[in-house]
């Protein structure tokens, strides 16, 4: 290969300047390794350029100096830690003597010891936080429970509220001096069966406390029949009334008496279903 | 070449590379100048020139691991990077701005057609609007404004070849030019 045709062809300047193609480098790269030739046109380009740019070197302002350094200054820290072996903690109490580049250093060592702590309160935090939600959901658990008895407790209190009210009430009946007692006995048979009729002579309100009634079967109802001139008036159904079950009000009757019926009642009495009757009043 | 050298390039290299403070502040107090130069014929404003270096600056200390000291000078490497980021600079949103929508390439185009020369072209530069018209404008596009052989081949609507051809004879004259 003619070196001299080719170094003179202006490639060499062309590549050093970065002016060359991909192609045109790459091709004058490996030249460079066959041909010293080459490679020495090339340093000397090399060369020529430096001492041009050095002949006419121009001073920068004063100022980009200490901006560079400083826009630098966290890298310079930081490659400074790394350059002195062993722990780092210790080699920053050491480095005592280089200027600037210590304050750096301890800077970036404030900054350490800034995040490690930041790092502790973190788990510190998260302990924390779990420690409180777990507090939290045990006492909301319990509060719950506490709830739950509360409601079950004033449900009680309810249901004997009503109870006493319906005893009250019942009481407040009886003891009215307006009040005439019907006592219902037990026919032959039915012996063990008892009620009382209390009727109110001026209101004509009828109540009936079943003191004593065999259990009605599910689909049968006990009902209050007034006899009046000869003939069984309905006087009501008796239900699941507490202590006092207030019947219908009645003007006249020679006679209260109570037979079990079908479920809703029946528009006339089964006789053979008569439980208990009163005398005539 | 700096006259009180107390490092040699392979020591300084080699200290750079160990990412040594003490090899980047004497690279820069020796080298500052000479890079300043290759920045200021590209980017005349001294301001932007000035940001230009910093950033070349800093990109020596973030790259210097790739420098590669069998394929040329340290200067050399460093000398392409400068001339990289000034193209850059004239190629960014705030340089266009600042010159106010002068297109330089369509100065170039211009100045191509006549015989005007720019006016305050430091060193390289100048030198090379005293070059013929031919020369001078290959030579400001491909150098100067960084546009690839390709591009002016396109641009100009000339062969690749002619290009490549009519680049390095300019090269060869630029040369002579400046060793007189």
């Amino acid at each position: 290969m003619d070196t001299k045709a080719y170094i003179e062809s202006g490639i060499i300047e062309s590549y050093v300047l970065g002016l060359a193609t991909d192609e045109e480098a790459t091709e004058l790269e490996q030249f460079c390794q066959q041909y010293i030739d080459i490679k020495h046109a090339v340093e000397d380009f090399q060369l020529f350029i430096e001492k041009q740019a050095f002949e006419n070197a121009v001073a920068p302002p004063s100022d980009i100096r200490n901006k560079l350094m400083a826009t630098l200054s966290d890298e310079f820290a930081k490659e400074e830690d790394n350059n002195k072996t062993g722990a780092p903690v210790i080699s920053m109490m050491e480095d005592n003597t280089s200027g600037a580049g210590n304050i750096k250093t301890k800077r970036i060592g404030f900054w350490k010891y800034l995040a490690a702590a930041s790092v502790i309160l973190l788990v510190a935090s998260a302990a924390l936080n779990f420690y409180f939600y777990s507090n939290y959901q045990s006492a909301n658990t319990k509060y719950q429970a506490l709830l739950t008895d509360r409601n079950s407790l004033q449900a009680n209190n309810d249901v004997f509220r009503t109870k006493l009210g319906d005893f009250e009430e019942a009481m407040r009946i009886v003891q009215n001096p307006d009040m005439l007692v019907v006592k219902l006995g037990p026919i032959p048979g039915k012996e063990n069966n008892l009620a009382t009729v209390y009727w109110n002579t001026k209101t004509k309100d009828v109540y009936i406390i079943p003191t004593k009634l065999a259990p009605a079967p599910a689909d049968r109802q006990y009902q209050l029949w007034a006899i009046v001139d000869g003939k069984p008036v309905d006087a009501g159904l008796i239900s699941d009334c507490n202590g006092v079950c207030k019947m219908t009000n009645m003007p006249r009757a020679q006679k209260f008496a109570v037979t079990l019926e079908q479920k809703g009642g029946s528009p006339t009495p089964h006789l053979d279903q008569l439980y208990v009757i009163s005398q005539d009043i | 070449m700096p006259e009180t050298e107390k490092y040699t390039e392979e020591e300084l290299v080699t200290l750079l590379k160990q990412r040594q403070q003490s090899a980047f502040s004497y690279l820069y107090d020796n080298y500052s100048g000479a890079l300043y130069n290759v920045i200021l014929a590209i980017v005349p404003d001294r301001d932007l020139a000035s940001d230009v270096l910093q950033e070349v600056f800093v990109k020596i200390w973030r790259q210097c691991e790739s420098y590669d000291s069998s394929k040329g000078r340290l200067f050399t490497w460093m000398m392409n990077i400068a001339r990289n980021a000034s193209i850059d600079m004239l190629r960014s949103k705030n340089y266009q701005k600042s010159q106010q929508n002068r297109e330089l390439t369509e100065t170039v185009y211009q100045n191509a057609g006549s015989s005007v020369t720019n006016i305050d072209r430091i060193g390289l530069r100048k030198i090379v609007h005293s070059l013929k018209e031919d020369y001078k404008v290959l030579l400001e596009l491909s150098y100067f404004e960084g546009f690839t052989q390709d591009e002016i081949s396109k641009m100009l609507n000339i062969p690749l070849g002619t290009v490549k051809t009519r680049l390095r004879s300019a090269l060869l004259q630029l040369r002579e030019l400046v060793k007189n």
